[in-house]
């Protein structure tokens, strides 16, 4: 056995006594976890490290939490892997996300773990899992740094809290922290594959992003006309209507035909405020909504044929597609997408891969 | 005078990805993330010196020597 999840419902402590049946005799070298914030978070960290003190432990609060394709609340879930997964792991925090961002300190701390420079890393065998404050609004920085003094893959999510919108925390080998992110760096036995995937076409009208306001993630203007105005008229609808689309029409950020979503939240006089940065000058599709599980599938089975063994799923997925599917009724056929492997995830506050984006699952694909 | 900004995006991309592909993919998609799409300039564009600042300041970094 390489990899193993659990999850339960119950309070602390019994609850991290049934995770840690759940792992059984598995040996785990890395345990993520993922956890309603029914749970104190500095408990449940140090508890966890308790009960498992040689395995480096990562994991985040969530908006609802995946596990053996089962869409949950108010639970934890957690994946235990071993040896015959990652030779090693390493984590390290980055604080104060809403000040000047700086990652160098936590990459010092991994090339002190891995005893090696970050840059002499195969980027094929080692992986980042980036896991955020979900409210720092910080998280396009937080990417733009770990981007700059990397090359290697980073792949995660934004903690949730439960749709309170109050406070989110970060998990990190026994404590808990908010206003930060945690980077758990693994190096891994046979590899990975990251899996990126939206439920949306191009529509082909496209708009320019002429006046932003990054740090609100707000766009004032498209094509040199107030964002309101420009976005309705390019859908074809009334002004006063447009909120009632923002689900179904994001935009997309479009790199190798594929779109990097943007979602709009709300509408802020003339302008929108988007749930990700806009920078001045991007070029952005339109997008139509398709079928979120027939897009997971197709995206999920595509790359399980491709690789002929998935050991397991890490699967960050966006809280407005969880409600989307529960809205629908469709939580059931999205967890079939996981069958015949492991799986855990949670619902997040924004996704993370190569930047910071929305209405999307990234996927960290175990070999 | 033309076609600077895509000299220095192509240096960019050839410095840090140091011929791995996977590499020059990952760096185009951080570039466009930053707000500069390297696929809209030619050898043709306009040396525009805002544009040209904002290169020199990613590049910077991202580490690359120009």
């Amino acid at each position: 056995m390489s990899l193993k999840t659990a999850h339960s419902s119950k309070l602390l402590p019994e609850a991290v006594a049934d995770l840690k049946r759940g792992c059984g005799n598995l040996a785990p070298r890395a345990i993520l976890c993922f956890a309603s914030t029914k749970y104190d978070p500095a408990a449940l960290s140090a508890q966890m490290q308790g009960a498992f003190p040689d395995a480096c432990l990562v994991g985040c609060t969530t908006a609802g939490e995946i596990a053996g394709g089962t869409m949950m609340n108010g639970s934890v879930v957690a994946m235990f892997l071993d040896e015959d997964i990652v030779e090693d792991a390493g984590a390290a925090v980055v604080h104060n996300l809403r000040g000047a961002i700086s990652v160098r300190e936590a990459f010092v701390e991994l090339e002190n773990h891995f005893r090696r420079p970050i840059s002499s890393m195969d980027i094929r065998k080692h992986v980042g899992v980036v896991l955020a404050d979900g409210l720092s609004g910080a998280e396009e920085k937080l990417m733009e740094r770990i981007g700059d003094c990397t090359d290697l893959t980073f792949v995660g999510g934004s903690a949730g809290d439960d749709l309170k919108f109050k406070q989110t925390h970060v998990l990190a080998k026994g404590q808990a922290h908010t206003d930060a992110a945690v980077l758990l760096l693994l190096r891994l036995k046979r590899g990975f594959e990251i899996i990126k995937t939206q439920s949306f076409k191009v529509t082909g009208k496209q708009l320019v992003a002429t006046k932003v306001d990054e740090a609100s993630r707000t766009v004032l203007e498209f094509d040199g006309v107030p964002a309101v105005e420009a976005y309705a008229k390019t859908l074809g609808v009334v002004p006063e209507e447009i909120q009632s689309h923002f689900r179904d029409h994001p935009l997309g950020l479009m790199i190798d035909g594929e779109p990097f979503v943007r979602s709009p939240q709300r509408r802020d006089g003339g302008s929108i405020v988007f749930y990700c940065q806009i920078k001045e000058g991007m070029e952005l599709q339109l997008l139509e909504a398709t079928d979120i599980v027939a897009a997971t599938r197709s995206a999920v089975e595509g790359r399980k044929k491709a690789l002929g063994r998935v050991a397991g799923v890490i699967d960050f997925q966006c809280i407005l597609r969880a409600q989307q599917l529960r809205a629908e009724g469709r939580c059931d056929q999205y967890g079939a997408v996981f069958s015949g492997f492991p799986s855990v995830g949670f619902s997040t506050y924004g996704e993370e891969y190569l930047g910071h984006i929305n209405q999307t699952s990234t996927m960290l694909v175990f070999r | 005078m033309a076609g600077e900004i895509k000299r220095l995006l192509d240096q960019i991309i050839q410095q840090r990805a140091r011929g791995d592909e996977l590499i020059v993919q990952t760096t185009q998609a951080k570039l466009i993330f930053k707000g500069i799409n390297p696929s809209r300039f030619t050898s043709d564009s306009p040396d525009e010196p805002i544009i040209i600042a904002k290169i020199k300041a990613i590049a910077a970094d991202l580490g690359v020597n120009l």
